[in-house]
């Protein structure tokens, strides 16, 4: 946020008619707590005046969040919570910047299906969770749309510490591709066990797991050419020349920009993550308020329904009806020789996807993608 | 056909996973079965029991079977510690009060734990090959977890058969103030059979991680502490033996059950294999109070 304000601030603040603003921010901490969070919008709305609202982390807490604003009449912009629900209660006032959950597994299976249509059996194995069951009965209907035919599906209880009874069965099914996961530890297990019980496919996709070093760390070179979707990567190459390209306007500052903003602000050791949407979600008011040339929340919301660009964060544009995230995709990531690259969508990428990937027997014997 | 190949696939896996979660539980029991306290903060022992495999096999590519030695000791002196800094203290307070102080406990190693290593999940990969089967694989480390297992459990039944200590253990278990007539020192036999409960659940936590190597976090012992107190009921509550074998009952109920289940149209089998095993501990304790494999 800070990143993204430093900089708007340095190009000179919004202007409004003749008026130059600059932006402030104003937070408190929430202790993830909903009671808390409700009376803190509250405090912003009636106590400090404030107009624009960044929203709380989680889904849980912008669900709480959301009606507070809406009464208030404050405009509310979620950087943290993907729920597809939140948006779909009819608040006017709730706007999202990240993707929703709804839209998680899709741009995997985009680009399966673009490298190779011939794939077609979907294998899919999630936790029993309300956000990956979200995630993938999503993720399930845009495959059928895709022309998938799905050959497996079962979900698994938290805190599983033995997935064979569902691997063994999806074996036998013999699919191409395989998405599924939930947490960190069931996404762990997953990659561990389809190793183990050698279940060749042609791609996988897993939730939220293999986001993060500590699944490379945990699974040695069974990661390679696993992928999981992200928001947001170091690395995504997003830039002003690659919206050019597709035709939209780029605002803010450039990946590099961003990169040394936030180790100025966030000191040189911190890796920025979820941070790229919250600057997203900072930017979005600042481009609508200039457009809506007004203050008044209401004729912001309004300028920002056919509000659309570019920023370091990839594409921000929302669906006029719900204020759900419509233009922003998830950035696919693939473990390649042990980095974690972008491999999708084509505008962010930083590297080929590897497909199909190699076998578990080729990885244990040392066989990395790209090589 | 398929049928019968799943349903022989997860039995092979329950029997593996019950090794484990038999050895599992049985400090839980004898803990309980020697002083009466009920270890609610189970889980954090095998939680350091699973760092020490990963840490042993990160730092200094020790493998995690030979990181049992290692678990056992620190699980010993651990135990130990406890029992003379606490534990000694509140034999005699009513139940409730030992039962939380080892919620306290519980609590404090896991906080302490990730004030050291982070709240991240971490997991390593030890790769020593498996078998084939025609109708599953069967990666070597589960079955090496499940072979110390049994050996731990044999080893441990030998030496309270033959060894004056065991015998003396046994003795407090049947009768306190019998024992004590025969000149057993009571309070030393509770120190060890604290010390070498927490030893077992350390040690545990290794075999944990060989069975799953992935996962490893400050608070997954909280799964483990569930159904460590399932499977001790099962085996009558305070008997480690019957725990041991209560554990390859819930392996094989829980993987087993899955295939069952799944003729259900309909049904999301994994999610109900819980509450079958759950439903089953209901009913036990309401027909057989004293645990499957208890008692009178």
């Amino acid at each position: 946020m800070q990143v993204a304000i430093k900089w708007i601030n340095d190009q000179g603040g919004i202007k409004v008619g003749d008026t130059v603003y600059k932006l402030d921010l104003k937070y408190y901490d929430d202790e993830s707590k909903k009671e808390t969070v409700q009376s803190l919008v509250e405090r912003l709305a009636t106590v400090d005046k404030v107009k624009f609202v960044l929203a709380p982390y989680s889904s849980g807490l912008t669900l709480a969040a959301a009606p507070i604003a809406e009464k208030y009449g404050v405009l509310m912009n979620s950087h943290g919570g993907a729920s597809d629900y939140i948006f779909e209660q009819g608040y006017y006032y709730v706007v999202q910047t990240l993707s929703p959950a709804s839209k998680y597994q899709t741009g995997f299976l985009d680009m399966v299906h673009k490298l190779d249509p011939n794939a077609k059996r979907l294998a899919l194995v999630y936790e029993d969770k309300e956000f990956s069951r979200a995630v993938h009965q999503a993720a399930k209907k845009y495959a059928e749309e895709l022309g998938f035919e799905i050959v497996y599906e079962k979900t698994y209880p938290a805190g599983t510490s033995d997935l064979s009874p569902i691997l063994n069965e999806l074996k036998a099914t013999n699919p191409d591709v395989i998405i599924g996961g939930g947490h960190f530890a069931d996404g762990q297990l997953l990659a561990s066990q389809l190793a183990e019980l050698k279940i060749d496919v042609k791609a996988i996709s897993i939730l939220v797991a293999p986001a993060l070093p500590a699944f490379y760390e945990a699974l040695g070179t069974n990661a390679e050419g696993i992928c999981a979707p992200a928001q947001w990567e170091v690395g995504v190459k997003y830039s002003p020349d690659v919206a050019k390209e597709l035709g939209f306007e780029w605002y803010g500052p450039t990946q590099d920009e961003f990169m040394k903003l936030f180790k100025e602000i966030a000191g040189e050791d911190k890796t920025p993550s979820y941070h790229a949407a919250e600057a997203a979600a900072v930017l979005s008011y600042a481009k609508a308020i200039e457009k809506a040339q007004s203050l008044d929340p209401a004729k912001v919301r309004e300028a920002m329904n056919d509000l659309g660009f570019m920023c370091v964060y990839g594409m921000w544009k929302i669906d006029p009806e719900t204020g759900k995230q419509a233009g922003h995709e998830m950035v696919i990531i693939q473990w390649q020789g042990g980095e974690k690259k972008i491999v999708w969508p084509t505008a962010a990428a930083n590297s080929d996807p590897c497909y199909p990937i190699p076998s578990w027997d080729e990885k244990s014997a040392g066989k990395i993608c790209g090589t | 056909m398929a049928f019968f190949e799943q349903l022989a696939s997860n039995l092979i896996y329950g029997m593996l996973l019950g090794g484990v979660y038999g050895l599992a539980t049985m400090g839980l029991s004898l803990i309980f079965g020697v002083l009466r306290v009920v270890n609610v903060g189970h889980g954090a022992f095998i939680m350091l029991g699973a760092f020490t495999a990963f840490w042993m096999f990160t730092l200094y590519s020790i493998p995690p079977i030979a990181s049992i030695v290692m678990a056992l000791v620190i699980g010993l002196a651990l135990g130990y510690l406890i029992f003379m800094s606490v534990m000694r203290r509140l034999l005699d307070a009513p139940e409730l009060s030992t039962l939380l102080a080892m919620f306290g406990i519980g609590i404090f190693i896991e906080e302490l734990a990730k004030f050291f290593w982070g709240p991240d999940y971490v997991g390593y990969s030890w790769n020593i090959g498996g078998i084939s089967f025609p109708i599953t694989e069967i990666p070597f480390t589960k079955i090496c977890a499940f072979i110390s297992s049994i050996i731990i459990a044999a080893l441990l039944y030998i030496w309270f058969q033959r060894t004056k200590l065991g015998k003396a253990i046994r003795a407090v278990v049947e009768d306190r103030e019998g024992a004590m007539v025969c000149g057993v020192d009571v309070n030393r036999i509770y120190a060890l059979s604290f010390a070498l409960g927490i030893g077992l659940t350390v040690l545990s936590g290794v075999l944990v991680t060989l069975f799953t190597p992935v996962g490893i976090n400050v608070y997954m012992g909280g799964d483990y502490t569930l159904k460590a107190f399932v499977i001790a009921v099962l085996g009558g509550l305070g008997s480690p033996w019957g725990a041991f074998y209560a554990g390859f009952i819930f392996g094989l109920l829980e993987n087993g059950s899955y295939t069952l289940l799944g003729l259900i149209p309909g049904v999301e089998p994994f999610g109900l294999t819980r509450f079958v095993s759950f439903a089953g501990l209901l009913v036990i304790l309401l027909v057989k109070p004293t645990g499957l494999l208890g008692g009178e």
